[in-house]
């Protein structure tokens, strides 16, 4: 498989993260603090 | 155990806790801004550094922006590393003349990815593979970067119990500058300094050959180690310079280098609890986890130095002797450096194991099944026995909420920790943080277990080791079982190993298992993405949830969590989590082997 298929698949890993803070943080929205 | 290796772990721990106190509040006066001794030889450095990267040190962040920063900055080093590792055959300090041929893709993404984790993981051998250029930029750089970023997102965390009613829980980029520059930079100067009165080189000559005395030729490898050998292990990244890692003797030449080596990795995640303490105003709350982790740590050290020193019924029926006497070691001293012998083998792979570190001065893949199962199970604790840089202290409070929360439920009270209190979302995400790893641990050890992949056709290069990159012929695996030396228990621990010590970010190896192929490098780096930054972004959202958070008053109902007792809970929930979690794969890996090796010797 050829680079640009390994810089996607790290690409896509750090977009998922990204999603997963703002999911975390809509979690925290939606618990009282 | 032998009285030497008695008298060294005590003066092991004996100089590690003398450490704890003055690095721990150092470091504290470090990240709370404060001015310490280096602050005017290394503050005007700093300040560029700011000025240089356009960064406002005093701007507070919300922890999704530190998180986001977090991530931004491991992609871009992750992708530069990518692109230095694949461009070795152009870059200079390349004498061996290395090139793509060795550094496929799928290596290149494995390597770049296990060092921004802080993992190390090595699917190659380093010496026939990368560059002096790669070693020192591309690799080296994680070194410290990935561990002033653990250490920077402890801090952060710290900052949730230590602030009230704030929102922000500082900032990632001076966090970073700061560790590198305050902490890591002076005790790495040193202690390269250290390492190379103690006989480690440092140099970028080509590589020697030797006629040995037998009369054979033979290539000596050469380079700047000790400059590396002492951030590998003062970061916790474990990364070896050469294949042999820790044994081979330009790494560590001798017992002293080895004891050396055992304190620059336990340093920082021991006096970090220290800072802990300090920053939320109550140093017994730092003692009290670290006495969980030397609590944990002590004990695998004992159960995996009597496992080895024990020897095996194999050993004992073929005559071996396995009692220590003047001359040698005894016990089982397979795979072990004769030079260090059994004490200081098993303290190591204990220290490293527990610590995230992953350097190796013995081959774990030898040791008995009791002494072999020790090092997993301290990876699979999620990495708290101390820990990695940071990593090991934000595991441990993660573990620290779990405990509480289950003693709120046993007297029916709301938990509080560090005057906050512990309500759901901390829970969820303490909980997130600890599925995500036993997922992505339990889920790749079981995939590979028995996934058949095809030996033959468009897809066979999926499980294919390049042996014509090393002058050899490439190796068809197909079946995952089949990159395995061993058959049936040990295969399976061999297995489980490797994902434990990916997801953990660890990076030592059981050794068995040639990961060099596609498959592997994509699945052991998806594991170390997963171990590393998912665990995080939960633990930065509590730490947020946290710091904005009012202080509750201390009253007559508060349980008090910087006591003995707490310690005491503290360890169990670490063993009742990892037992829980972990013991199905255990039984079927090192428990079922020592079963199958005692019935072996009644026969």
């Amino acid at each position: 498989m050829s680079d640009i298929f390994y810089l996607v698949t790290a690409l896509a890993f750090f977009g998922i993260s990204i999603a997963y803070v703002k999911g975390c943080e809509k979690l925290r929205g939606g618990s009282h603090d | 155990m032998t009285a030497f290796g008695i008298l060294q772990l005590a003066l092991y721990a004996g100089l590690l806790f003398l450490i704890t106190k003055p690095l721990g509040s150092y470091m504290a006066r470090v990240f709370q801004g404060e001015k310490t001794l280096l602050s005017k030889p290394l503050g005007g450095l700093e300040r560029a550094t700011y000025r240089l990267l356009g960064i406002d040190p005093n701007r507070d962040m919300k922890w999704t922006e530190y998180a986001i920063a977090m991530l931004v900055f491991s992609l871009a080093s992750l992708v530069f590393t990518y692109a230095a590792l694949r461009l070795q055959g152009v870059l200079p300090l390349n004498p061996q003349h290395y090139t793509t041929k060795q550094m496929t893709p799928d290596l290149a993404f494995n390597t770049a990815v296990s060092f921004t984790t802080n993992t190390n993981w090595q699917a190659y051998s380093p010496e026939v593979t990368i560059s002096y250029f790669s070693n020192m930029v591309a690799l080296a750089i994680h070194n410290w970067a990935s561990a002033a970023v653990g250490i920077a997102i402890a801090i952060a965390v710290i900052r949730g119990f230590a602030r009230k009613s704030a929102s922000g829980i500082g900032n990632f980029w001076a966090d970073t500058v700061r560790c590198t520059l305050y902490v890591l930079l002076p005790i790495s100067l040193l202690g390269a300094l250290v390492f190379i009165a103690l006989g480690v080189p440092q140099n970028f000559d080509p590589y020697l050959t030797v006629t040995t005395l037998e009369g054979a030729k033979q290539t000596i490898a050469l380079g700047p180690v000790a400059s590396q050998e002492v951030i590998k292990q003062l970061g916790t990244n474990g990364g070896g310079i050469f294949n042999a890692n820790s044994s081979h003797p330009f790494e560590n030449p001798s017992g002293i280098a080895n004891f050396f080596t055992l304190l620059l990795i336990w340093s920082i995640p021991a006096a970090i609890t220290y800072t802990f303490g300090k920053m939320v105003g109550n140093t017994k709350q730092g003692w009290a986890v670290l006495g969980a982790m030397a609590a944990l740590g002590l004990a695998g050290i004992l159960i995996c130095t009597s496992a080895e020193q024990a020897g095996t019924s194999h050993l004992h029926a073929a005559h071996i002797e396995t009692a220590a006497t003047a001359l040698q070691s005894g016990g089982n001293m397979e795979g072990k450096e004769v030079r260090f012998g059994i004490p200081s083998s098993a303290l190591f792979a204990t220290v490293t194991t527990g610590a995230s570190c992953g350097a190796v001065n013995s081959m774990h893949d030898s040791y008995t099944p009791l002494g072999g199962l020790v090092p997993l199970f301290n990876m699979l604790t999620g990495e708290v026995i101390f820990g990695g840089v940071g990593a090991g202290l934000y595991g441990m409070l993660m573990f620290a909420i779990l405990a509480v929360f289950i003693a709120g439920l046993m007297v029916g009270r709301t938990p509080e920790y560090i005057g906050k209190k512990i309500e759901k979302f901390e829970v969820q995400m303490a909980m997130l943080a600890t599925l995500v790893l036993a997922a992505s641990v339990l889920l790749g050890a079981a995939v590979v277990s028995v996934i058949d992949l095809p030996k033959e056709g468009a897809w066979a290069f999926l499980n294919t080791w390049p042996g014509s990159a090393y002058g050899g012929a490439d190796s068809v695996y197909g079946a995952t079982a089949n990159n395995v030396n061993n058959s049936g228990a040990h295969g399976f621990s061999e297995m489980l190993y490797a994902f434990a010590s990916a997801t953990g970010n660890n990076g030592s190896a059981f050794a068995g298992i040639t990961a060099n192929t596609p498959f592997y490098n994509v699945l052991l780096g998806l594991a170390m993405l997963v171990g590393r930054f998912l665990m995080i972004v939960p633990l930065l959202a509590m730490a947020g949830a946290l710091a904005k958070k009012a202080a509750v008053p201390v009253t007559s109902g508060t349980f008090p969590t910087d006591n003995a007792t707490f310690t005491a809970l503290l360890v169990g929930v670490v063993l009742i989590v990892g037992a829980l979690t972990y013991f199905p794969g255990l039984a079927l890996g090192p428990i079922v082997e020592h079963f199958q090796l005692q019935a072996l010797a009644t026969h």
